[in-house]
């Protein structure tokens, strides 16, 4: 579906004014490549100023790259763009494309003029999405009257009425409560599923990312860093696992052999391991009389901080 | 790579489909006018009360004299109410919509859209100037006509001129305002020229005063700028002050300036969304 080789994008700023005027290039996007095959979930990270945005934009054609090969479903993006942007879908979670004065359904009947959808079409969606979303209650009101949550949802069923094969969300749960970011969830992968639509999802949230996609692209200083499935980007990045141990009372000796002591305080430790936890819980019980122990699992959110904080892939393991 | 068709886009699409876009748009321009009743209340209200500050001020420049610049008394009024109906369906005080959506980044939303960019804008602000003249300009209208009486276009000629003559300051003054909004593709801060522009409007169009009262070299400056067929041709036909001949000659050049701007219009998007793509937003 898409097809990335080689992506360049530089951005040239002015700096100062007038007689001290310069020019200072950045290079958002450097030597980028990918291939994303229809029907797929992938999760686009990356801090702030990484070149996410960039990236989508020359994928929607808004953006020329300066050098480098897109094509998404056949065509290249900034050539063809009115043609490519009819099969898409996008939502942003920070803006809205509904016309905010009006009732959410006038803009949902725009669209069917807008994408010329068959009228039964537009029909067919409308009543499965108004029911997977539970529009309902506020097709009606004006999209400003809104909540947060529900604008979101009428936002999704705006960028779905017609059937695109692509959808590019940006933080599509930002702000919403834990109910909300579910359901919102639970119907990405469900179109995902059931209509085979594509889905490039850029977000802070690794939640979506964990929930939705098994693969992820992760992207820094406009370098590509990580191409892979998140079990892989774990095992090979991920902090060890922890065994947190209630001791049956206080403990003179923490230090058990073979485990790394975190922490420690009287009557209660934590140590870190790797692999199967029963060797470690055997060697901590065999240490000391044990009340209660639990075994926490190292979080997708740290393993990808550190990854952002200690440039951990930037030796390459591609 | 793709099972489903693309949607027609191109290619053979009949007339009808191809107008329900425009006519859509519209339609929710003119509807969103309504959802503020107050606001639209207290316009009028504050435009009636400068309508009566401007008349009495005409007035008194023609103090015991019949006729100024070919205008009566009763002319100078209807020329009051008119200016003052289509304020705000014409946008004569300034307009900043696009602009605001390009330095906001939210012209990418635009460009997501399988539509032409100028064509949305223009059949949104359509609808925007009707449902405009409907709450605001035939009120004030009626306000003038219970107030001084007015004077109406003689017959059905003059009427059919004056309603072409309406569309075309439309087409012309969007196009104008449109052009205007571009600036933001290249500047950052193109409110100050936009401000610029629209003082330059005021004066041109005949907002501010009726250009007949203006000298002759001014006028004669202004014939060459696309102003006064943004307003003052409009009042000029309604009035009498232009007919015959010289009414098609006005119409032409209306429709002129029109089809100029459109072109120059076109042409700056185009270049302003080039930029976009290389430059990012």
């Amino acid at each position: 579906m898409i097809h990335v080789e080689h992506l360049r994008k530089t951005f040239t700023t002015r700096t100062g004014r007038f007689l001290s005027a310069g020019r200072r290039t950045h290079e958002a996007v450097r030597d980028v490549s990918f291939h994303i095959p229809r029907g797929e979930i992938v999760g686009y990270l990356g801090p702030n100023g990484a070149g996410k945005s960039t990236t989508v934009k020359i994928l929607t054609g808004l953006l020329v790259p300066d050098s480098g090969a897109v094509t998404v479903g056949g065509l290249t993006p900034w050539q063809d763009r009115r043609r490519h942007v009819a099969r898409l879908g996008a939502v942003f979670g920070q803006r809205t494309t509904l016309w905010w004065d009006l009732p959410v359904i006038e803009s949902l009947r725009l669209l069917r003029h807008v994408y010329r959808i068959p009228h039964a079409t537009w029909q067919a969606n409308l009543t499965t999405f108004t029911d997977l979303l539970d529009l309902g209650p506020f097709l009606h009101t004006p999209a400003r009257a809104l909540s947060l949550g529900q604008r979101m949802r009428a936002d999704l069923a705006a960028a779905l009425l017609h059937d695109p094969e692509l959808l590019f969300l940006d933080e599509p749960t930002v702000g919403l409560d834990v109910v909300a970011k579910e359901r919102i969830r639970d119907f990405i992968a469900h179109i995902n599923r059931e209509r085979e639509v594509t889905v490039l999802l850029t977000t802070h949230d690794l939640g979506d990312v964990e929930r939705l996609a098994r693969r992820v692209l992760i992207i820094d200083h406009g370098q590509l860093l990580f191409d892979g499935d998140l079990a892989r980007l774990q095992a090979a990045y991920g902090s060890q696992r922890e065994l947190h141990v209630d001791f049956d009372g206080p403990v003179a000796q923490p230090e058990v052999p073979g485990l790394t002591l975190l922490s420690h305080e009287p009557g209660r430790a934590t140590y870190a391991f790797t692999g199967a936890a029963a060797d470690p819980i055997a060697r901590v019980t065999a240490h000391a009389p044990v009340r209660d122990l639990t075994v926490r699992e190292p979080d997708i959110e740290a393993t990808i901080r550190r990854i952002y904080e200690g440039d951990l892939l930037r030796a390459g393991i591609r | 790579m793709t099972t489903t068709p693309a949607p027609p886009t191109g290619g053979h699409v009949s007339r009808r489909s191809r107008l329900a876009l425009p006519w859509a748009v519209a339609r929710l321009g003119f509807q969103r006018q309504f959802a503020y009743p107050q606001a639209a209340l207290w316009g009028l209200i504050t435009n009636s009360f400068f309508g009566l500050l401007r008349v009495a001020v005409l007035l008194a420049l023609f103090g015991t004299r019949p006729q100024v610049a070919g205008y009566t008394p009763q002319d100078a009024i209807t020329y009051t109410g008119l200016t003052q109906a289509f304020i705000m369906a014409f946008s004569l005080f300034g307009w900043f919509d696009f602009m605001r959506v390009i330095h906001r980044g939210e012209v990418a939303s635009d460009l997501l859209r399988p539509a032409s960019l100028l064509g949305f804008w223009a059949a949104q602000d359509a609808g925007r100037a009707v449902g405009q003249l409907v709450l605001r300009g035939l009120p004030m209208l009626l306000i003038f006509q219970v107030i001084w009486g007015l004077n109406w276009p003689p017959g059905p000629l003059a009427w059919a001129q004056v309603v072409l003559s309406v569309l075309l300051a439309w087409a012309c003054g969007f196009l104008f305002r449109f052009l205007v909004n571009c600036a933001a593709f290249w500047s950052p801060d193109a409110v100050g020229f936009g401000r610029f522009a629209w003082a330059v409007l005021g004066l041109g169009c005949g907002f501010l005063m009726p250009l007949a009262f203006f000298p002759e070299w001014f006028r004669a400056l202004l014939a060459w700028t696309p102003f006064p067929g943004m307003l003052n041709t409009t009042v000029e036909l309604w009035v009498g002050v232009t007919s015959g001949a010289a009414a098609w000659a006005a119409l032409g050049t209306q429709l002129g300036w029109t089809l100029a701007l459109l072109l120059l219009c076109r042409v700056t998007l185009r270049a302003g969304l080039r930029r976009l793509e290389v430059a990012g937003g």
